[in-house]
């Protein structure tokens, strides 16, 4: 595998019994890169990260984590990578501070590279006097919060983030969306999940969706839109109902139409600009435009066409 | 590198028993094992004192020079059970059901290592709980008893101990790995012990203290030091030969290696009572060994399935 590669899975898959959660997934992370694995709740998301820490074995496929294959229980690879779980769950009775520390005594740092590294986390993730409380008493943020840190506690080359905001407040999201700023900062690969799709757009600068199991795109975020046929729609909005508008519409080849009173949408195949052959059709037939507007053709509708509109639930 | 890498394993191994006492002790499961210890020691202890001042008249204590070594034969059965099921009942099942198995085992050292840390760990819990109540009894029965014999012979009864607990501490690990639940392991266990207890029970009342018994894990079968054939009319000492009896065993061994232990068994009569013939008779210290082979192998083989279970386990939910 060329050394420029986080992650790479050949035909991934794991079964559940009979239902096949990850079907065959071809997944490339280019180091350095901020990777954002998207897809609707029950996608294949965390099932796909959980074979990637060793927490599942595949059904069949195979995958590398930083040039070194996944098989069976690795702790070698787990070294370079730092993990945070969805909603993850520390040992209550730990502090913060403890909690880092004996993670760190399993990466083998010594006393003064954990106190270093500890006291910058845990000020990088603004628990600052907050770290000698005990885990029992933080709130879901803050559990959040340390649950980042300890993913960095060994300054990993790879770190896998599965929904790292969930279960926040939108304050609590654009910190943590911050922090992740942050780690990208520091020339790490990121791999971050998330079912968000605003949460992506701000984090990441490639993605792959997956839906049903089944990678749907892999890319990077300028180019999904351009590469994923979502369909832009034209609204025009008349004074009044008009006779003879609806048929100078339909005679349009790049375009079905739907009305609905005075509105009239056209729902177009093409990418060229049609606004003013669509303008000339409507005003020649006698309409007055109160409103034109486009819509879609951006990320949200690649995404609906990627997954269907049950994925954005 | 073969060095580094053994240097990176033990740092691991220390750090995992460091996280596993962590654990332990805040989340206060040794101080509750070691109240319990103390609670019984000392009712063991004062047992006698209390009960010669409360008689009617009040009698003077009588010096016991085998008060302690009585003390710790007297270490069995249920208590033994308790022990070591309180121990590892949660050790793996706690963490799944806590979830904080998740960030475990995401860390860099192997799934055999932190189950090989979570076994130690209990071991040095048994030891260090046994060894408290032991120094406890010693120390306390030597102030209110008198000079005690065999004093030699305590830290033997502590391994006995310690081995005859690990094998229940086993059977709730065991259970609780498969079952990945902390109440399962400890009535499972529960279920287990009260199984053996009627089994042996039914076999004893049938069979006499049959050589299956000699093979079960907790009373075993029952051996005395008396001829069979007098065993109605009394005499002799009976002792436990099963893994529950071990550190009995290990120190008798010491102390009368040569003597003879005779299993009996029953013949039932029409009328009258039943007549007692023997089945067989070994030394203390054949039967002291096979109790504690018979112990070993059944901490390693359950160690061993539930090593195999939890390396096989996936983290499905989370």
């Amino acid at each position: 595998m060329p050394e420029d590669r986080a992650i790479e899975t050949h035909d991934l898959s794991k079964k559940y019994g009979d239902r096949l959660a990850v079907d065959r997934l071809n997944l490339t992370v280019a180091s350095k890169q901020v990777h954002g694995f998207l897809g609707p709740n029950g996608a294949g998301k965390s099932t796909t990260i959980k074979m990637m820490v060793g927490l599942l074995r595949p059904t069949t496929g195979s995958l590398s984590i930083l040039g070194q294959g996944v098989s069976g229980d690795n702790p070698r690879v787990r070294r370079k990578i730092g993990y945070m779980p969805e909603l993850p769950r520390f040992p209550k009775h730990l502090s913060g501070e403890e909690l880092l520390d004996v993670y760190g005594r399993m990466y083998g740092m010594s006393k003064t590279e954990r106190q270093g590294r500890i006291t910058e986390l845990i000020k990088m993730v603004g628990l600052e006097g907050r770290g000698k409380d005990r885990i029992g008493k933080y709130s879901k943020g803050m559990q959040q919060r340390i649950g980042i840190a300890q993913a960095l506690i060994s300054d990993p080359e790879l770190v896998i983030l599965d929904e790292p905001s969930i279960g926040l407040d939108p304050v609590g999201m654009v910190e943590v969306r911050n922090m992740v700023k942050d780690i990208v900062k520091s020339g790490t690969t990121v791999f971050f999940s998330s079912h968000l799709l605003a949460e992506v757009q701000q984090v990441c600068d490639h993605v792959t969706v997956i839906h049903l199991g089944v990678m749907r795109y892999s890319g990077t975020l300028e180019d999904i839109s351009s590469k994923v046929m979502a369909r832009r729609r034209i609204v025009i909005e008349l004074e009044k109902p008009v006779d003879g508008v609806l048929a100078a519409l339909k005679t349009m080849k790049f375009a079905t139409v739907e009305a609905n009173m005075n509105t009239y949408t056209l729902h177009l195949d093409t990418r060229e600009d049609v606004r003013a052959e669509v303008s000339r059709a409507v005003t020649s037939a006698g309409g007055v435009i109160v409103k034109m507007q486009e819509e879609g053709g951006g990320l949200e509708d690649a995404f609906l066409s990627l997954v269907g509109k049950e994925g954005m639930a | 590198m073969a060095q580094k890498k053994r240097a990176g394993t033990l740092a691991a191994f220390i750090a995992l028993l460091y996280y596993e006492f962590l654990w332990n002790i805040r989340k206060k499961k040794i101080i509750t094992i070691f109240i319990i210890i103390f609670a019984i020691a000392t009712v063991q202890l004062a047992f006698t004192p209390i009960a010669d001042a409360i008689a009617n008249p009040p009698q003077a204590l009588q010096a016991n020079s085998t008060f302690v070594f009585a003390g710790i034969e007297a270490l069995t059965g249920i208590f033994l059970f308790l022990v070591g099921v309180a121990t590892t009942m949660n050790t793996v099942s706690g963490e799944f059901e806590s979830g904080t198995i998740v960030p475990l085992l995401t860390k860099p050292v192997s799934k055999t290592l932190v189950f090989a840390a979570k076994i130690v760990a209990s071991v040095i819990t048994l030891l260090a709980a046994y060894s408290f109540l032991v120094g406890y009894i010693a120390i306390g029965g030597t102030l209110i008893y008198g000079p005690q014999d065999n004093l030699n012979l305590v830290p033997l009864g502590i391994l006995g101990l310690t081995i005859g607990s690990m094998v229940w501490a086993s059977v709730a690990l065991t259970l609780g790995t498969l079952s990945k639940n902390s109440v399962l392991a400890a009535l499972g266990s529960f279920g287990f012990y009260i199984g053996l207890l009627i089994g042996g029970t039914l076999i004893a009342a049938q069979l006499g203290a049959s050589t299956v018994l000699f093979y079960a894990p907790g009373m075993g079968a029952t051996g005395t030091t008396a001829a069979c054939a007098g065993l109605e009319r009394g005499g002799g000492q009976t002792f436990s030969t099963g893994t529950d009896g071990l550190a009995s065993m290990l120190m008798r061994w010491v102390l009368n290696p040569g003597q003879v232990l005779n299993f009996c068994g029953f013949q039932f009569r029409a009328s009258g009572n039943p007549t007692t013939t023997l089945l067989a008779s070994d030394t203390f210290a054949n039967v002291a060994f096979r109790d504690l082979w018979v112990s070993l192998v059944y901490v390693a083989g359950l160690l061993l399935l539930s090593w195999f279970a939890f390396r096989r386990s996936q983290i499905v939910e989370s």
